[in-house]
Parts: structure tokens; sequence; C-alpha cells
């Protein structure tokens, strides 16, 4: 291939092996070591370092018998298929660089198709944490405003991780964001999806997704669930957690569902915590966590401001996993 | 974790017995097993969960796109001993009352 | 422009082993070294294993090339056999059409120098391939 590099280092192999033969010693391997690493980097072929043997064979030991010579040939025939599998490897280990810069663009990307920011509500104390256990988040949380100060919330879950979730959940954004405003219902809203995702959507692909409608001026949360993990409501008057009741499938299954609208009525001290399964599914060692331990860990940290309290209890389970997340993690506090 | 898979072939009856955990690193062989199974004319598939200790939701994804199947071809679905967390999963996200799970509850509630 | 062509017929498994050997003698006259020749003789396995696996039955011919200077030799595979319906997908690493062993086209691409490839449909395949002896 490159006739330089060929002779310079035919000429350094022969030095190197007839040092080795007659000295038999550790200096001449670790140079051997590096010679292959050299051979390497330039891109030389198991069957040309055999060749270069066989040539420095024949120069040092010129009477070589005839049958370790043609031995030596039957040995670089075997090396041909390593050279080329060798090079594949390498072309592979290129492209598999390649994708892993495109991943990372299309994950930022995604975070800027998806960002929500966190508005300002009189009255109502916001925190919200989603964490990907990839580098594509398959979780999402949307905030959205309306004139009267109302404030809607969606929470979801695209089964499976990766670029697909990430994909379908650009798709709930862009039909959320296209309702109209007058219809920010939550049965409705869920119901409108649903047929969305039935018919974009493949078979066996399917999202859960909470959508809660807060209305400023009367502290009710009006809100409806397809399938999705059930979050927790915080009592301040009892001091107690109630785990907050739903009906309804998850979207893309039927085609015509219908999802049941509940409402509750927060007081002041309040807390309604929407999550996803990446946090109730929360595996320490072999086991994993019940939702009491669970309630017990976001009760530690309830009393904080809502933004710094869900950062701290992802932080928890994050080290209660070994700083490994299993699945995507997503929680939001709405304190009243 | 694996999944171990024991396909129960009779005919118009058909048993599949899983044991492990479905995943979204199992699932796939899941769903190689049982789909053909299901895309049979009239044949009846009953999935014994019972040791299946672990299952998330790509697993039930599979049985989703078996249940589409069942339309299909007019077979049956039918999941048998499920554990209580197994079975969590199928209430929360509405999917008991479309896929026939069988009633009888492995273990206290 | 001198030209000697000369050809065998691939039907059974070891067909290839005599296109591989007359592929090997002509490297030799033209002057190729040891390397040059196994990597030419792995080329011609490829191309015939192909044939004989996906199309049946089909040829392997050889040509000299003297083209400005330069000595060559090509390897013309071809037969009638169903075609590559994806060429690009089977130029691609990692897609491996002889059961995971076979190096495919990309290994006889980086085995020779320059390589072609011609392919319809149902009505078969022609693969050129050239090995430049170098100076």
């Amino acid at each position: 291939m490159e006739p330089f590099h060929h002779n310079f280092n035919l000429d350094n192999y022969r030095k190197l092996l007839k040092s080795y033969i007659t000295t038999e010693d550790e200096t001449s391997l670790y140079q051997a070591e590096l010679f292959s690493k050299l051979s390497m980097q330039h891109n030389i072929l198991p069957e040309e370092i055999i060749n270069i043997h066989i040539q420095a064979l024949r120069e040092l030991y010129p009477d070589l018998p005839k049958e370790i010579d043609s031995s030596l040939n039957f040995l670089l025939e075997t090396m041909i298929s390593y050279g080329l599998a060798y090079q594949e490897f390498q072309t592979l280990r290129e492209k598999q660089g390649e994708l892993e810069s495109e991943i990372s663009i299309a994950a930022n990307m995604q975070q800027t198709l998806l960002s929500t920011h966190k508005p300002k509500i009189m009255g109502l104390d916001i925190g919200a944490v989603s964490v990907p256990a990839n580098i594509m988040n398959g979780d999402y949380y949307h905030f959205v405003t309306d004139e009267n100060g109302n404030l809607g919330i969606a929470i979801a879950d695209v089964i499976g991780k990766g670029i697909p979730a990430a994909l379908a959940m650009s798709m709930i954004k862009y039909s959320l964001d296209s309702f109209p405003e007058t219809q920010r219902n939550p049965s409705v809203i869920l119901e409108n999806l649903n047929r969305v995702v039935e018919r974009n959507v493949d078979t066996g692909m399917f999202i859960t997704m909470f959508y809660g409608l807060f209305h400023a001026k009367s502290n009710l949360l009006q809100f409806a669930s397809a399938g999705h993990e059930p979050g927790f409501y915080y009592c301040a008057k009892e001091d107690k957690f109630f785990e907050i009741k739903t009906k309804g499938i998850v979207l893309g299954v039927t085609n015509d569902t219908t999802y049941e609208q509940f409402e509750i009525q927060m007081e002041p001290g309040d807390v309604v915590i929407l999550l996803t399964d990446g946090v109730t599914e929360c595996r320490v060692g072999d086991r994993f966590i019940d939702t009491d331990e669970m309630l017990e860990v976001i009760r530690e940290y309830l009393h904080l401001p809502a933004q710094e309290a869900v950062e701290r209890v992802f932080r928890h389970f994050e080290k209660l996993q070994g700083f490994h997340l299993r699945d995507d993690f997503t929680l939001i506090f709405l304190k009243k | 974790m694996d999944l171990n898979i024991e396909v129960n072939d009779q005919g118009l009856s058909q048993s599949i017995k899983l044991a492990g955990e479905i995943d979204a690193y199992t699932a796939p062989k899941l769903k190689e097993a049982l789909l053909p199974l299901v895309k049979k004319e009239n044949v009846t598939v009953v999935v014994d969960l019972e040791h299946v200790n672990y299952m998330d939701s790509t697993g039930l994804g599979v049985f989703i796109s078996a249940l589409k199947a069942t339309k299909e071809y007019d077979s049956e679905l039918r999941l048998v001993s499920l554990q209580d967390r197994v079975r969590r999963l199928f209430e929360i996200t509405g999917l008991e009352n479309i896929i026939n799970i069988d009633s009888t509850v492995r273990g206290g509630k | 422009m001198s030209k000697t062509q000369s050809c065998v017929h691939i039907k059974k498994e070891w067909d290839i082993v005599g296109a591989r050997q007359m592929g090997r003698e002509k490297a030799k006259e033209l002057g190729f070294g040891t390397v040059n020749q196994a990597r030419i003789a792995t080329a011609i396995s490829e191309l015939a294993r192909n044939i004989y696996l996906y199309a049946g039955t089909g040829k392997i011919s050889y040509e000299v090339v003297n083209d400005m200077n330069k000595l060559g030799l090509k390897i013309i595979a071809s037969d009638d056999g169903p075609g590559i319906a994806d060429i690009s997908k089977s130029m691609e690493d990692g897609f491996s059409t002889s059961g995971g062993l076979g190096a495919g086209l990309p290994g006889v691409k980086r085995l020779m120098d320059d390589f072609d490839i011609e392919s319809e449909e149902g009505k078969g395949t022609t693969i050129t391939a050239i090995k430049w002896v170098r100076k």
C-alpha cells in the first residue's frame, strides 16, 4: 500500500525480530507491542505484518526450509479476512461517531421544540423537573396560560424510549398547540388527542397523558387522564396524601374514547403532585420502592419552594438508584 | 434479567408461559413469539404471566399489538395469573377494559 | 493496449477454487506480491461465492489491462441471476449478504483498487474490479 512505510517498517521489524531471537528479552516484546500500535495508526493490516515477518525471516535466514516458508504463506492467506473485518470495524466506528453526534443534535432540537416555560400564576407555586434516562426524553410536560390567568398543564409519557418516543412527542405538542383556547377543557383535549394519536401512530405504540386546567380565580383544578400514572394530592388540613383517582384508557388504542373529567378544590397549603412511572418505578437493587416510601421522600421536601422541592426529590431518587435512571423521570408540584 | 417463553401448541388453543421481566430489551422477543400465534383464525391464546414480576409500558405495547391482531383474525387473547404489580399497570392504563384478563387474583392485595 | 481474456464458469461450489486459482496465477504473472495475490484471490472468492449463492450460475473473467502505463488485473463477475434490488444497501458495511461471514461487496471494494457494479432486477449483475500493479 504505502511503499515508504512498508520499507521503513520492514527494516525496523527485522532488527526487532533479530534482537528477540538472540536475547528473548521483554524489551524486544515491548517494542513489538509499540510496533503493532504504530502499524495500526498507519492502517497497516494483519496480512501486511505477516508479509513483513516473512520477508524479515527470509533475509535473516536465507536457508529457511521450504516447508516453513510455505506455511507462512498459508498463515498470510488466513489473515486476509481478519484484515477486512478490521477495516469494516473502523468504518463502522466512524459511522457510529457520526450517528452519535446526529442524535445529540436531534436531542438539542427536541429540547428547543418541546421547551415550555413555567408561567407565573398568582397564588400558585410551580415546580417541574424532567430528566431522560437516555439522551432523548420520552416524557413531556407542557404549561399553557390563557388571558384569564388560567393554567393548562399536560404531563405525558410515550411508550418506549429514545428517538421514536421523541418524535411522537413533537406530534403531541403541536396538536396541543393547535387546539383553540376555548377548548381547553381536559376531557375534550384528551378526546381530540386520542384521535390524532390513533390515526398517526403505529399499532403497539401509545401515549399516556394527564391534562389539568387550573382556574386561577376559583382555585379549582379540573382534570382528566388517559391511562397516566396517577398523581397525588396533598391535603394540608388533614396532612395526608391522596391518590388522584381517574379513569380513562391510554391515547392511541381505540378511536372513539371519552374521558371522564374530575375536579379538586385546592385550599392554601395543598399540593398537587404529577409524575411519570420513572418516579414510581424507582428501583433500589432488586426491589421497587413502594408508594409509601416514595411519598415519605416527597413529604420531606414538600415545605420547600416548589422548584427546589422537585429538584431535591429528583436528586434523592437519582442517588437511590446509583445515578443510573432506568426510565425517564418527570415530576411536577403545584403548590397552593 | 431475561424473559423465558414457553409455547404449548394445541391447535386452536395455544398457551404461552412467560417467566422473567418484560421491558424494552425483552419485549421484541415476546412480540416475535406472541404475534404469529394470534394471527391465526379462531385460535385462543392464553398468556400465563404468573412468573412475570416486572413489566413496563413496552410490554403493554406488545399486548396492544396482539389485541389489534385478534380483531383482524377473529382470534382471542387472554391473560391469566397476573402478579399485582403487573395487573396494576393494566388498571392504570385502562387496558383492563379492552383486554380479557383473568380475574383470579394472585397474591394478596 | 493489449488484452488477453480468459474465464472460469461458476456452477458448483468447487468452481470457486478454480476461479481463485486462475486469478492467483494471473496475478503472479503480472508481478503482484504475495499479499496482493492473496487479496485478489479473496476478492474473486467473494464474487464467485455471490454468484454461486444468489444467481446459481455465472462466470468470472480475467483481463490484463494496460492503461496509461499502468498495468492491472481486471476481474469481471457476471451472472443472469435475480440482480441486486438495492445496490447502495449492498455496499453498506454491516449489510452482509452471505450469512454474516462473508466480507460482502464492501470487502471486495477494499481488496481491489477500482470497483464498479451494474445490476438490474431480474436480469443479472456484472461487477468489475481492478487491481493495479505497484511500481
